[in-house]
């Protein structure tokens, strides 16, 4: 293709704007100063998430996220603060993980002050009405109890993954927490954790858009009033070592069979070594495109269902995008591979077809143009996802969770230095097609788990035929054995799932 | 102080100003072309250096679905538009995005079927060469063709492990007898299952709908006009116009209640869905753009309803009520999740109480005025990149066939009053211009559903 340029070079050239990043102290302030941008955002961070939830109390974290992100002021109930930002179209959403709580707001600057006058409020005097906490407590325990464990099956899939990868880890609950933890939760066990966490050694302000400077100064000022204190951190110890594949079979109501697969890995975007990761997984499984192995072979050959991905790192889809939703860095990260549900008889072909591939990408590595071509994708592609200063900011944030440049500047830089080498390193150094953690949501979970422990062949049925290549390599394929270790491998109903 | 050698996309001082008059919604000058076979090149010239946004439109969607037994297949071609043609096969058509590192993707609605790109604006002529290619010359075998229905499948099943996609297909079903908005965009399942056998009439869809004067390209974001015009004729212009016509059966007016009662296997929450016939899209009758401000009115989050069932007796998790823009008339659809399935029927009654309500007593000028803010607020805080302002473009290109469809919506919100939503109410928010859905869990006592 003669006419396929550099697209870094091009963007460079067209669209050098400066914008300014600086800390001040409690609170640190993060700020991404646009004049000319009339959408103002908030990204105010407290870094605690669901590992600082007391033991038996688990979803404290989330609880007092939502109850204080959907709750009133001092001076405001919760209606009158939606009254407020109606008109002006505002809105304030607080987003949960595992190690940090994001309270976004966003709102155009006709309205900053009024608006900025109630979030802050929000997050330093909150209201903690009984009414506000009763109804964020339900819609925390619905979620769990009918959304997650009745009507996602794709979510629930990656949540019993996270509860199997992560045992006895503090990474092990969902980040909303437990049925039982969020039942024993009270509204003074809420004001007591904003007390002890929401202090403004603990807090991140974000800011972007076109503000007055001054506002800067207020918000230093406003937040400085929190109680000075930062929270210990939470020890993470080493997630436990996964011997052969151990399967967490999820038994429940299911028209398809959901699946998720991996283990944890030891290095996040604060090592080099991520970045060689990098290029590997996108050739191996970019996020929704039709890009990776898994996607062209699994959806692309065998139409076995409607996509197939991996990751090495926490992935949220943000909205309708394809793009990876920020504010939800993490000091462990794992490998993932995500197959989207299947015809439940070609569950087990799905399994031994993801992993058939991953043996190959263990083994094989990347040719030197596979490895050209994917570094030059994702240098290009990776611009695309700041393409607003919200989700800038967000970017900018997490590189500062991880002390990194900026993380799209992290990408290009790291990515030119590699070589395909250093890639097919970082496969064998951190993947692995043996010791792997799977969980699986089936109708009828126990048949499938006696046709895995017994390693029975496992032919794909097609609603329609396909070419002979294809066909032969299926041979290969419904036979591929996989060494599962049964004595860790277990069969659990639903509602067991999440329960403490 | 750290510089950032990267694209920034906000600079949006038009849209500051708004609601004077002779100022438009939409900030940004629309240029349309048409070119001789009749394709129109819709463009927007948006700050986002070194960024394009390039959207193909194809007014084309389910509502076209007239035969019996084809459900769901403006989605399903929209998965085969990726399966390549002669001169760039699947493989090569993605390796070419991939060396571009494009944001590629596709979307069908009940009335239109968008395909996206986001990329460089170097790349301009990269992506019209490959989407022009596959919008005439698109290619594929019998067997990819069946191999792309186990994709769909696949997507059915996704979808529908959720009871929201149920208990709106049951909706729909239910609430129309004719048109072809009884099903959904994914189809029935037993279209779907026989998807395999209809390579034949995937050949004809496309030789129906693909033609250049039911379609339009969308360019937003950072080009040069003239040469995008150089290039849409190099590209497109031996497209060959088509000569279908469409006739969809319209539905008499309903004339009776209809109920449908659901149980669902796995754990849920009563879920409770709500569907009124209501009117097609217009920027020139008020009744649409009436019924989208009932729907702020009656269901948003400073509704009555809202603080009542939701705040003060936190009987139901949610509620939401609003009616989808559409080129035939829709449906004004109204779901809300019940915490107790005690309190269904009761939930129900103050629904229809708050209808009730909004036909019976006028409503304020000054809440008509903070729903009109919002409305606009709403509005001009989503056109914060290309992909977005592309995307609204699509949607009222695609209703009227003409782009400057989105600035006269909102010239017509304004005319509103409260008369106009105690007329319109009165004419949709009827007992026999009703269906009403209802589910509940399998086995917790409560099967009168």
């Amino acid at each position: 293709m003669k006419n396929i340029k550099n697209l870094i070079q091009t963007l460079f050239i067209a669209g050098i704007i400066m914008s300014n990043i600086h800390c001040a102290k409690s609170p640190e302030i993060t700020e991404l100063y646009q004049s000319e941008s009339p959408l103002i955002t908030f990204r105010i961070q407290i870094n605690a998430g669901s590992i600082n939830d007391p033991q038996g109390k688990e979803g404290l974290n989330a609880l007092t996220a939502l109850t204080i992100g959907q709750g009133g002021t001092k001076e405001l109930t919760y209606q009158q603060v939606l009254d407020k930002l109606y008109p002006w179209a505002a809105s304030i959403n607080p987003q949960v993980d595992k190690e940090v709580t994001v309270f976004i707001g966003e709102v155009h600057k006709d309205h900053l002050d009024e608006f900025y006058k109630i979030l802050s409020e929000l997050v330093i005097n909150p209201r903690f009405d009984e009414a506000d906490f009763q109804r964020s407590k339900d819609l925390l325990l619905n979620h769990i109890k009918n959304t997650l464990r009745g009507t996602d099956d794709e979510n629930l899939g990656k949540q019993a993954l996270n509860a199997f990868m992560y045992e006895e880890h503090p990474y092990r609950t969902t980040e909303i927490g437990t049925v039982q933890g969020l039942e024993a939760i009270t509204l003074q066990d809420v004001k007591d954790y904003h007390k002890k966490v929401y202090t403004k050694d603990n807090i991140k302000v974000g800011i972007a858009g076109g503000y007055p400077k001054s506002l800067l100064d207020k918000i230093k000022s406003d937040f400085a009033q929190l109680p000075s204190g930062k929270i210990a951190p939470v020890n993470l110890p080493q997630p436990k070592e996964i011997k052969d594949m151990e399967i967490l079979f999820v038994e429940k109501p299911a028209r398809g069979t959901a699946i998720s697969m991996g283990f944890p890995i030891p290095i996040t975007r604060k090592d080099k070594d991520y970045y060689a990761l990098m290029v590997a997984n996108s050739y191996f499984g970019e996020h929704r495109t039709f890009n990776g192995v898994l996607m062209n072979r699994l959806r692309g050959d065998r139409g076995l269902n409607y996509g197939d991905y991996s990751y090495i790192e926490h992935f949220i889809q943000d909205g309708g995008s394809r793009f990876q939703l920020p504010n939800n860095p993490r000091r462990q990260q794992y490998f993932s591979i995500w197959i989207r549900p299947v015809q439940p008889e070609n569950a087990h072909f799905a399994i031994r077809n993801a992993m058939y591939e991953l043996k190959k990408l263990v083994e094989n590595g990347l040719t030197p143009e596979q490895f050209e071509m994917t570094r030059k994708f994702l240098i290009n592609y990776s611009k695309l996802w700041v393409q607003t200063t919200s989700r800038r900011l967000g970017y900018q944030m997490d590189s500062e969770f991880y002390g990194t440049e900026f993380f799209i500047d992290s990408i290009e830089k790291e990515l030119k230095a590699l070589k395909v080498e250093d890639v097919n390193n970082a496969i064998k150094k951190y993947l692995s097609a043996e010791n792997i953690k799977v969980a699986v949501v089936a109708n009828d979970a126990a048949t499938l788990m006696d046709a895995m422990f017994n390693n029975a062949p496992s032919p794909i049925k097609y609603a329609s035929p396909v070419s002979q290549n294809i066909l032969d390599e299926d041979k290969i394929i419904e036979n591929f054995p996989l060494k599962i270790n049964k004595e860790k491998s277990k069969l659990v109903k639903v509602d067991e799932l999440f329960e403490k | 102080m750290i510089r950032f050698n990267l694209v920034l996309l906000f600079f949006l001082l038009p849209f500051l100003v708004f609601g004077k008059g002779e100022n438009k919604i939409f900030p940004y000058k629309i240029n349309q072309v048409t070119l001789d076979n009749g394709l129109k090149i819709i463009s927007v010239p948006f700050p986002s250096p070194g960024i394009v946004a390039y959207y193909t439109v194809v007014r084309a969607g389910s509502r076209n679905e007239i035969e019996p037994g084809l459900s769901g297949f403006a989605h399903f071609f929209e998965h085969m538009m990726f399966r390549g043609t002669e001169k760039y096969n699947k493989d090569k058509y993605n390796d070419i995005l991939k060396m571009i590192g494009a944001d590629n993707n596709a979307f069908t609605t009940d009335d239109y079927t968008a395909y996206h790109t986001v990329a460089s604006s170097a790349e301009l002529e990269t992506i019209m060469d490959i989407e022009s290619d596959r919008f005439m010359n698109l290619k594929y075998s019998e067997e990819d063709f069946k191999t792309e229905a186990g994709a769909i499948l696949g997507e059915y099943n996704k979808n529908f492990s959720s009871p929201f996609m149920t208990i709106y297909e049951k909706l729909r079903e239910a609430a129309y007898d004719k048109h072809t908005y009884k099903h959904t965009t994914m189809g029935f399942l037993k279209d779907i299952l026989d998807m395999p056998n209809q390579y034949e009439y995937s050949l004809k869809f496309f030789d129906r709908w693909y033609r250049p004067e039911n379609c339009a390209v969308i360019v937003v974001g950072d080009f040069n006009q003239e040469k995008l015009i150089e290039l849409a004729k190099k590209y497109y212009g031996s497209w060959k116009r088509g000569s279908y016509t469409l006739n969809v059966p319209l539905d008499p007016p309903q004339k009776k209640e209809k109920i449908v009662n659901l149980t669902w296997k796995a754990k849920t929450l009563p879920i409770v869905a709500i569907g009124y016939r209501g009117p097609a899209f217009s920027t020139e009758q008020k009744d649409m753009l009436t019924m989208d401000i009932i729907s702020q009115l009656v269901f948003s989050q400073t509704s009555p309803l809202y603080t009542k069932l939701v705040i003060e007796k936190q009987w139901v998790e949610f509620i939401e009520g609003s009616q989808s823009d559409s080129r035939d008339p829709g449906l004004f659809t109204i779901f809300t999740r019940i915490k107790d399935p005690q309190n269904i029927e009761t939930v129900k009654k103050e629904i229809y109480t708050a209808l009730e309500d909004i036909k019976n007593n006028p409503v304020s000028e000054e809440k008509l005025a903070t729903v009109k803010s919002y409305l606009k607020y709403s509005f001009a805080m989503s056109l914060n990149n290309a992909d977005v302002v592309a995307s609204k473009l699509s949607h009222y290109y695609q209703l009227t066939g003409d782009p400057e469809s989105i600035n006269k919506v909102y010239e017509l919100y304004e005319k509103i009053t409260p008369e106009d939503i105690m007329e319109i109410a009165k004419k949709y928010f009827t007992n026999e211009n009703r269906t009403v859905v209802t589910l509940v869990q399998e086995g917790l006592g409560n099967e009168k559903y």
